[in-house]
């Protein structure tokens, strides 16, 4: 949007509501309550569109907005709180906080449960919650015969509560106008789009996409998912705290009817119509979703009539379309969804730039080998000098089985600093389990895994990271729907600090964080080969390209161990020669640890210091090598006896 | 669905209010699992909520409706005519809200496959209120009377002389007898024939079914006729057990039905069945025992509990997340 183009949209906001007044048009009240719906829909989105997680019972939280309102505005009689009505203006805080703190509630399930599990996880408190305000208007508890309460009220019952009291400003008609409405409604809205737009660019922002676009790789690269999904629930749920609140002082009246399911239906829709993910598409689908409910619907019966009278078709002068409203809404539902999948507001889920051009295929980066010269230097100030040559990770005894199959049978292997191990063995021999294991994604059922002196099990993937393990995986897992330089950001997410009021209002400690951040990002692309690739998405970028972008993201991470799972795999000679390079650089230079798993013999052989072989879980081999290459055991059960004739070995089993 | 059961009568025993009570979620819990069904196995082979179903299930209450109407049942049918037509009917109905839900597919959700897995969940929302919009203009907003098609006994008073106040009837018999035998078929369907096969290679993983030749478009075809059939099936038992029709109706239904669904583990089709029998069960209990208007709550709340323990329900698969 150009600064012309804002300001003038800003001067048609302002100027609406006297507009309308001047030409009578008293649409003021239903734009304001419009409005709400649309704070609501934004709401959501950081749940459904940013963090991805369904929610089918979103309404819940507007209804504990309106009623945290209600009854400390209003109190309903016979509660205790009775008497004492707060100001709108303490109120609305208030509200917002109960609601976040329902979204921790209502998402704390989530730590165990996935998918659409938590869906309807969500949707069972979205019915619990009016059900339980109804029901709560009329609290008798009988105990033998005597009765500690009898016939409390409160919330209201069926009969909601009545009056709410009104916001108070000095000389501010808000008793009997609807312009200040209006204009309260519109600075609540502003305050939360320009705090969502934030929320969105920051650490936390990148967080929650990195979980909408794959919750286990984001947990390897150092994001937690559980405090992550339940800040997605409490913020999403403060929004809709603020909106519920001005609802019910709106209205001035609540009853449990405007909560039930079908209002957190209509409010994923207007999401999902307008492209989850993106402010000005859920905006642009609530507009659409509000307009078509109270004026397309209503006003097309006149105009039908209208049409059968001048053209004398009698069946037309008497219709009634407002008995077909849930058609054509419906009807409308699936024709915008047919003709735009991916929501009105695109397929781009974070418009940053340029809208056009975002989903071409981008074209192969030639392969240039790695300098030196190119290894940023922060990464190098991390590294350290080699001292000594203590293992950096050592695992002893590591076993797993999976029912009767044992994938690990009492592995060791110790990775010394500095060093690169190979990790061979056929295919199942459990080589990615043991990546899993020590990534803190499965746990073993025996043995030690001990990392710069501390133990490793029990620990939560994203901690592992943390202290220093980044891996990347046999088949690419990056988030695809992501761009490149927010990938390698997320990378980063362990080592940045920023909260959420950081994130929000953006201290000089936080600009300078991000801005950091960024550069660093931009020297791993460049230093990896994806200079000037930073806004194309992930998943159009080529396949070397991606695997070179996965390794560049665990960098990120500043890890002392890099754990590679088949990185050369799929990948044309020259760029397995240049990744090679790659690896060996990292080593030289950083001193990094490097545990690869590799079906490529002439890459592993070639820069492995040492080499573990795996057969069924058990670790048949160790040595140099040279003495792998010669052993007997390995030969019988992988390189396969023609193996020593063939010099490159080019042909090993993959 | 609430409210419609049979009400005990005021001077039972405890322990027969109990049975009648447990008789009560026997058969409710027997619908919610046919409509279970559908959604389980839609779920389980394109992982969709599909949100029209419950209408699918209210719609089968009208069509069959309209199939008696048709053959010109009005009232209890009885001997040759109630072996011959209420097959029939079953049949018919069956086969409409098969078509009905395979059209629905093929318009709605086809077009939407390699899409956000959102969109063909706003295009089911969609659907279903064009289906209740549609019911409504059909039948009007007021509740229909479903005529008392088939005859109704008091079986341990008339059959047996026993001096009971639980009320066991004939239609509670034509409940567990019309749903027990679906099953049974659909089980067989699924494990024995070679289309069965095919949807449940196809559940568990598309691309690879794809790879070994089975046309997935057809399965999920058969997928929605099998699931629309059950739903039909469902509706017309509704509508002769309960004798009564309300156009929004399916959203209740359909919402417990699915909840079975998720209770029993998506995906399973005897998690559905069990799913079904247990918030039968549940829902009848708390109707008698706590309050009819806790029972919704009630039955969310033991659902969180369940999944909290069990994330993938009574009966689901656990599934390792592999890297």
């Amino acid at each position: 949007m150009t600064a012309l183009a804002r300001i003038a949209l800003v001067l048609a906001l302002l100027a609406y509501p006297f507009v309308d007044r001047v030409l009578g048009l008293q649409t003021v009240h239903a734009v304001s309550d419009g409005m709400i719906y649309m704070l609501l829909a934004l709401g959501l989105n950081i749940v459904v569109g940013y963090a991805g997680l369904l929610d089918l019972g979103y309404a819940a939280f507007f209804a504990i907005g309106a009623y945290a309102m209600g009854l400390l505005n209003s109190p309903v009689l016979g509660s205790p709180l009775y008497g004492h009505a707060w100001s709108f203006w303490v109120c609305i805080w208030v509200a917002a906080a109960v609601s976040a703190l329902l979204g921790l509630v209502i998402g704390a399930p989530t730590l165990r449960v996935r998918g659409d599990y938590l869906a309807i996880i969500t949707l069972g408190f979205g019915e619990i919650i009016p059900v339980a305000i109804r029901n709560l208007g009329d609290v008798t508890i009988e105990i033998g015969g005597w009765r500690p309460i009898e016939r409390l009220n409160l919330t209201g019952g069926e009969n909601g509560v009545n009056p709410v009291g009104r916001p108070h400003l000095p000389g501010v008609p808000f008793e009997t106008d609807p312009i200040p409405w209006y204009f309260l409604i519109l600075v609540i809205g502003a305050l939360s789009v320009w705090a969502m737009s934030r929320l969105r660019d920051s650490r936390l922002g990148r967080a929650w996409m990195a979980i909408r676009e794959d919750e286990t790789a984001a947990d390897c690269t150092g994001v937690n998912p559980v405090s992550t999904k339940l800040l997605a629930f409490a913020l999403g749920a403060s929004f809709s705290g603020f909106a519920g609140s001005v609802y019910a002082a709106k209205l001035q009246a609540i009853t449990p009817g405007a909560f039930e399911f079908q209002v957190s239906i209509m409010l994923l829709c207007m999401v999902v119509l307008g492209g989850a993910g993106s402010i000005r598409g859920v905006i642009l689908g609530a507009m659409l979703i509000t307009i078509f409910d109270r004026v397309v619907l209503s006003q097309t019966t006149f105009l039908v009539r209208a049409i059968g009278r001048a053209s004398g078709i009698s069946a037309l002068t008497t219709i009634d379309l407002t008995l077909w409203r849930w058609f054509f809404f419906g009807l409308g539902l699936v024709l915008v969804m047919l003709l735009r999948p991916q929501g009105l507001a695109g397929r781009r889920v974070r418009p940053v730039a340029a809208e056009t051009d975002d989903d071409a295929v981008v074209p192969e980066t030639p392969a240039v080998t790695p300098r030196k010269e190119a290894i940023p230097a922060w990464l190098r100030a991390r590294a350290g000098g080699v001292d000594g040559n203590e293992a950096v990770l050592d695992v002893r005894g590591l076993t797993k089985a999976f029912g009767g199959v044992m994938a690990l049978n009492a592995v060791d292997l110790a990775v010394p600093r500095g060093a690169i191990i190979g990790l061979i063995g056929p295919n199942g021999a459990g080589k990615t389990t043991f990546f899993n294991v020590v990534t803190g994604l499965i746990r073993p059922d025996e043995g030690h895994i001990t990392f710069a002196g501390t133990s490793l099990v029990g620990l939560r993937p994203n901690a592992i990271v943390a202290r220093g393990i980044a891996r990347t995986f046999q088949s690419i897992r990056l988030f695809p729907l992501m761009s490149v330089l927010d990938n390698v950001l997320v990378g980063e997410h362990c080592r940045l600090a920023s909260t959420v009021p950081g994130a929000v209002f953006r201290p000089p400690s936080v600009i300078a964080e991000e801005r950091r951040a960024r550069e660093r990002a931009r020297e791993l692309l460049a230093f990896v080969g994806l200079a000037g690739k930073d806004d194309d998405l992930a998943r159009n970028l080529p396949y070397g390209d991606q695997r070179r972008l996965e390794i560049a993201r665990a960098l990120a991470t500043e890890p002392r161990l890099l754990l590679l799972d088949e990185p050369t795999a799929g990948m044309n000679p020259r760029e397995t020669d240049t990744l090679t390079d790659l690896i060996g650089l990292l080593r030289r230079e950083l001193s990094l640890s490097i545990l690869l798993i590799e079906h490529d013999m002439e890459v592993v052989m070639g820069i492995s210091d040492r080499v573990s072989v795996l057969d069924y879980g058990t670790r048949i081999a160790e040595g140099t090598p040279a003495e792998i290459q010669r052993h007997p055991r390995v030969i019988e059960a992988y390189l396969g006896t023609g193996y020593e004739a063939e010099a490159a070995g080019r042909n090993a089993p993959r | 669905m609430g409210g419609l059961h049979q009400a005990p009568h005021f001077h039972m025993t405890g322990w027969e209010i109990l049975v009648q009570q447990t008789i009560n979620g026997l058969t409710r819990g027997a619908v919610f699992a046919l409509i279970a069904l559908g959604y389980t196995m839609v779920y389980g082979i394109i992982e969709l909520i599909n949100f029209a179903h419950g209408d699918v299930f209210m719609l089968g209450l009208f069509i069959s409706l309209a199939w008696f109407a048709l053959l010109g049942v009005t009232g209890v049918l009885t001997g040759w005519k109630l072996l011959t037509l209420l097959p029939l009917v079953f049949v018919l109905t069956m086969l409409t809200t098969a078509a009905l839900n395979v059209a629905i597919d093929r318009i709605a959700y086809r077009p939407l496959r390699r899409s956000p897995r959102l969109a063909p969940l706003i295009t089911a929302i969609g659907v279903s209120f064009m289906l209740e919009n549609v019911a409504l203009l059909w039948k009007g907003p007021a509740p229909i009377a479903y005529p008392d098609v088939f005859p109704s006994v008091d079986i341990l008073r008339e059959w047996f002389g026993i001096d009971s106040a639980i009320f066991l009837t004939t239609k509670d018999i034509l409940v567990i007898g019309t749903t027990i035998p679906l099953m049974i078929g659909l089980h067989y369907f699924v494990t024995r024939t070679r289309w069965g096969k095919a949807m449940r290679a196809t559940a568990q993983d598309r691309e690879t079914a794809q790879a070994m030749g089975i046309d997935v478009e057809r399965t999920i075809l058969i997928t929605f006729f099998v699931g629309g059939a059950l739903a039909g099936a469902a509706g017309l038992i509704q509508g002769m057990y309960y004798n009564i029709g309300m156009w929004w109706m399916g959203y209740q239904a359909g919402l417990r039905a699915f909840t079975a669904a998720v209770l029993g583990g998506i995906g399973s089709m005897s998690g559905a069945a069990l799913g079904g029998l247990v918030i039968g069960f549940l829902s009848a209990w708390s109707d008698q025992y706590i309050s009819a208007r806790w029972t919704n709550a009630i039955v969310f709340s033991i659902l969180i509990v369940v999944l909290v323990f069990r994330p993938r329900g009574l009966l689901g698969e656990a599934s390792a997340d592999k890297a």
